[in-house]
């Protein structure tokens, strides 16, 4: 039976998640590493990384649903509450987050990136301080932990973004990145350049829709 | 809309007692009510939810592969779908057309709650698709119809007039 092959590219956030999970579920994949134009998956039009080539042929090419698949896999059902995260994470993270990155790297702007993860992280906190276990959705990480986690790595990283407000999003988020798996995908991806690791795979995104939102407020944005 | 759509699917897994269902957020994402705390939220999260009450894991998925790629174009509807503005249908539409070409559902050959959802969300866009396009993305027509026709999916939306001896005569089948 052939081997499952995960392709990563450096510098791409979404591979944090993956290369997380694979660590912390142990997982036997063969990684290969691409640059970010690699056209993988054959029936996209656009390069789309991580993507899993599972043995029986198919491929996936969704973040979550290759890390959901790991956990799967090595014994871990999912269930409903994570079942949950992921599906926010995919709809109303994601969208704010690529916005905010956009804004913050590739534009310069400080104040923006903020204000476009306002409501979500707002929304993050209240949750996080209601809850009664360690982690998300239970006293063990869990995928949705890894999955929020990896998606707000970036946005956390170096002065970013401040957390000083949201004390339960700190704890929380401190204690999934301390994890060993944490730390390692986050040398693998991020190779302590910080966020200016990003702007390679950056250029190659289309343009978020909203980022020049704010043309009014007198900053320099050709877009 | 998604309400719409859930209980659609609720006949579609053949649950008797329909479900109570609210919305939140300028997106007007779908809430499951629950009598015991809070309630589920988000389509894709409700549907799984639902496809487990009516006992058919199969519509899941059969192993964890299928199941994977279940939930991958679940996501792909609510994120992508969903979320996209005119220029991307074309983008999504030739890609689907191109990952149908040697399949009969979505997840391979035997139907999933994949199929019904994508057919919900992409009727308004078959709708909108000028005789020309339905040729061109012949492979998303023949889904769809396919799926139009199946006991128990449309429910609630419009047939879509589908040139059937234009979709099914040129090749696989």
């Amino acid at each position: 039976m052939q081997i499952m092959k995960l392709f990563v590219s450096e510098g791409n956030p979404h591979c944090l998640k993956v290369l997380a999970v694979l660590e912390l579920t142990g997982v036997k994949c063969d990684v290969q590493h691409v640059n970010h134009e690699e056209k993988v998956v054959p029936f996209l039009s656009r390069p789309t990384l991580p993507a899993l080539h599972l043995r029986g042929g198919l491929y996936l090419f969704s973040t979550n649903a290759i890390c959901q698949y790991f956990y799967e896999v090595s014994g871990t059902e999912s269930n409903k509450q994570s079942n949950q995260w992921l599906e926010w994470e995919a709809t109303e993270l994601q969208p704010a987050l690529t916005r905010a990155l956009h804004l913050a790297v590739m534009q310069g702007k400080t104040t923006d990136p903020a204000k476009a993860l306002e409501a979500p992280l707002s929304f993050l906190e209240q949750s996080l301080t209601k809850r009664t276990t360690a982690f998300l959705t239970a006293e063990t990480v869990g995928v949705a932990d890894i999955v929020l986690w990896g998606a707000l790595y970036p946005a956390f990283l170096e002065n970013g973004l401040k957390m000083g407000e949201l004390q339960s999003t700190k704890t929380w988020f401190d204690r999934v990145g301390v994890l060993p798996a944490c730390e390692a995908s986050s040398r693998i991806v991020f190779k302590g350049k910080g966020v200016e690791a990003l702007k390679g795979y950056l250029q190659k995104q289309p343009v978020p829709h909203g980022s020049q939102a704010h043309r009014d407020s007198h900053t320099s944005s050709s877009g | 809309m998604a309400l719409r759509e859930l209980s659609s699917l609720e006949k579609f897994l053949g649950l008797k007692k329909p479900n109570k269902y609210s919305t939140q957020g300028d997106r007007k994402v779908p809430v499951l009510q629950s009598n015991s705390g809070p309630g589920l939220v988000g389509l894709v999260t409700i549907a799984t939810q639902l496809t487990q009450e009516a006992k058919r894991p199969d519509l899941l998925g059969k192993s964890a592969e299928e199941r994977a790629v279940v939930q991958q174009w679940l996501e792909y509807r609510v994120a992508r779908l969903e979320c996209c503005v005119k220029e991307d249908i074309k983008t999504i539409l030739k890609d689907l057309n191109t990952y149908l070409e040697d399949k009969v559902y979505l997840a391979g050959n035997h139907i999933t709650i994949a199929d019904p959802l994508m057919y919900y969300g992409l009727h308004p866009v078959i709708m909108d698709l000028a005789v020309m396009d339905k040729e061109k993305y012949l492979n998303v027509t023949r889904w769809f119809d396919h799926m139009q026709h199946y006991p128990g999916v449309r429910h609630h939306l419009p047939p879509v007039v589908v040139l059937r001896n234009r979709v099914y005569t040129s090749g696989h089948h």
